[in-house]
């Protein structure tokens, strides 16, 4: 499918970043914006507040609607029927399952990365 | 409309009805009062003109590849208009180079100058025959109502264009009662008019390019004139890469043995062959060919989609 491969390569393009965590560049955000919305639904600004605490990234408004955009385009997010102008948005489960796809091939890779280092893989704070 | 409204005018029209509200309010949150930055507004500046980009299919792989390949050729025709204009002026600097050049090192340049023309002349026919494919489509589009939507374009390209001909219309005899000196420089008044005629040609066709571009997207072509088309976007990508290497060529063959002729000074004069118009042109021709290559691969690659997915 298309957009698993499109979250796929963000993944092994993510997973190597070497930039220090205070100085990252905001790069392809559909895969932080998929991972935040797995703990359920949430609209723009609790979209972004929860990227920057568990990525350390913020997304400027800009680049999460575009990203917004293209995902809901794409069948992997959908918005959740909502009277407020703050609409949230949920995974659809072709989102559920294109985000385990790039995340086993995080996984993948973080496990190889590991074990050559003698690292031990623990859970994120 | 409310400031931060104001903020979202780059995004395209659509766009903004979908997600123009959630988009307000997010920046409400984040600003919670604070003025918008100039590095926000930008910012917001950029992501818009992506949207449009993307709602345009010139950016992105959402759209069906045909419509991607749609969006190559109009790329490709942007491109063209720009550089008519830089070879206009072009041809305008070149204007008796061959008499400023020695005889012993006029034939490399000549040829280069020829083959700017050569390109420029190819590029037109295949541009002509790219319009006279895409006719029955086109006659279609219109008796399925598609006028209304052209008309401002057209009205607005025919009046700027009406303007530049009477302007042309009164230059032509005030040329003919000037010396060959006056009509280069030397008279600020015909060279302040001849230079507002140039800018309403400029602007007419920027005007009718845009016309053709907002009626092309409304076309329905079959697939056998769709591909034919997009080859001829690709020749007239090529045309517009050699005639700017020639002129490269001609420049540095001026440079070289001539360069008097670049700053206007008397045969033998020494000084920069960085003449400021010739640099500007040379750069308007550069950009149109970047951008022209960037059509040609959004065109190939569409190709391609769509040949995978009809097996």
């Amino acid at each position: 499918m298309p957009q698993y491969s499109v979250l796929r390569n963000y993944a092994l393009r993510s997973s190597v970043r070497v930039v220090p965590a205070g100085r990252r560049s905001h790069g392809d955000p559909t895969l932080l914006i998929l991972t935040s919305l797995a703990g359920g639904p949430k609209h723009g600004h609790a979209l972004s507040k929860d990227i920057e605490t568990f990525a350390g990234v913020r997304l400027g408004p800009g680049t999460l609607y575009g990203a917004i955009t293209r995902l809901e385009g794409r069948g992997l997010i959908e918005p959740v029927a909502s009277t407020d102008r703050r609409r949230p948005y949920r995974l659809t489960g072709a989102g559920s399952t294109a985000l385990a796809d790039a995340v086993a091939d995080l996984h993948k890779v973080a496990v190889v990365g590991a074990t050559r280092l003698g690292l031990s893989l623990g859970s994120p704070a | 409309m409310s400031e931060l409204g104001r903020l979202l005018r780059w995004y395209p029209e659509v766009w903004r009805s979908r997600y123009g509200e959630e988009l307000e309010a997010l920046l409400e949150d984040e600003l919670a009062g604070r003025p918008p930055s100039r590095r926000l507004r930008l910012s917001l500046a950029f992501a818009g003109l992506r949207e449009r980009a993307h709602a345009a299919a010139m950016v992105g792989g959402e759209a069906p590849p045909t419509e991607r390949a749609r969006a190559g050729v109009l790329v490709v025709l942007g491109a063209w208009s720009a550089f008519i204009l830089a070879g206009a002026s072009y041809e305008k600097l070149a204007e008796h180079f061959a008499g400023a050049l020695p005889a012993a090192h006029r034939s490399v340049p000549q040829s280069a100058f020829d083959v700017v023309v050569g390109a420029a002349v190819l590029a037109g026919v295949l541009s002509v025959l790219g319009v006279a494919l895409s006719g029955p489509a086109f006659a279609r589009s219109l008796r399925s109502g598609a006028w209304p939507a052209l008309r401002r374009h057209v009205v607005r390209a025919g009046a700027v264009t009406a303007l530049a001909l009477a302007g042309v219309a009164a230059l032509v005899p005030w040329a003919h009662g000037l010396t060959s000196a006056q009509r280069n420089g030397g008279d600020a008044s015909y060279g302040a008019a001849f230079l507002t005629v140039a800018a309403c040609g400029a602007v007419g066709l920027a005007l009718w390019s845009r016309a053709a571009m907002a009626a092309y997207r409304r076309l329905t072509l079959h697939r056998r004139t769709a591909v034919v088309v997009s080859a001829l976007a690709v020749g007239v990508a090529a045309a517009m890469m050699a005639a700017t290497v020639n002129t490269a060529i001609w420049w540095g063959q001026v440079a070289l043995h001539a360069p008097w002729f670049l700053h206007g000074t008397a045969s033998g004069t020494p000084g920069s062959a960085l003449d400021p118009q010739l640099a500007l042109t040379a750069v308007v021709m550069l950009l149109a060919v970047v951008a022209s290559l960037y059509g040609v691969v959004r065109i190939g690659r569409s190709w391609v989609d769509l040949r995978r997915s009809t097996g």
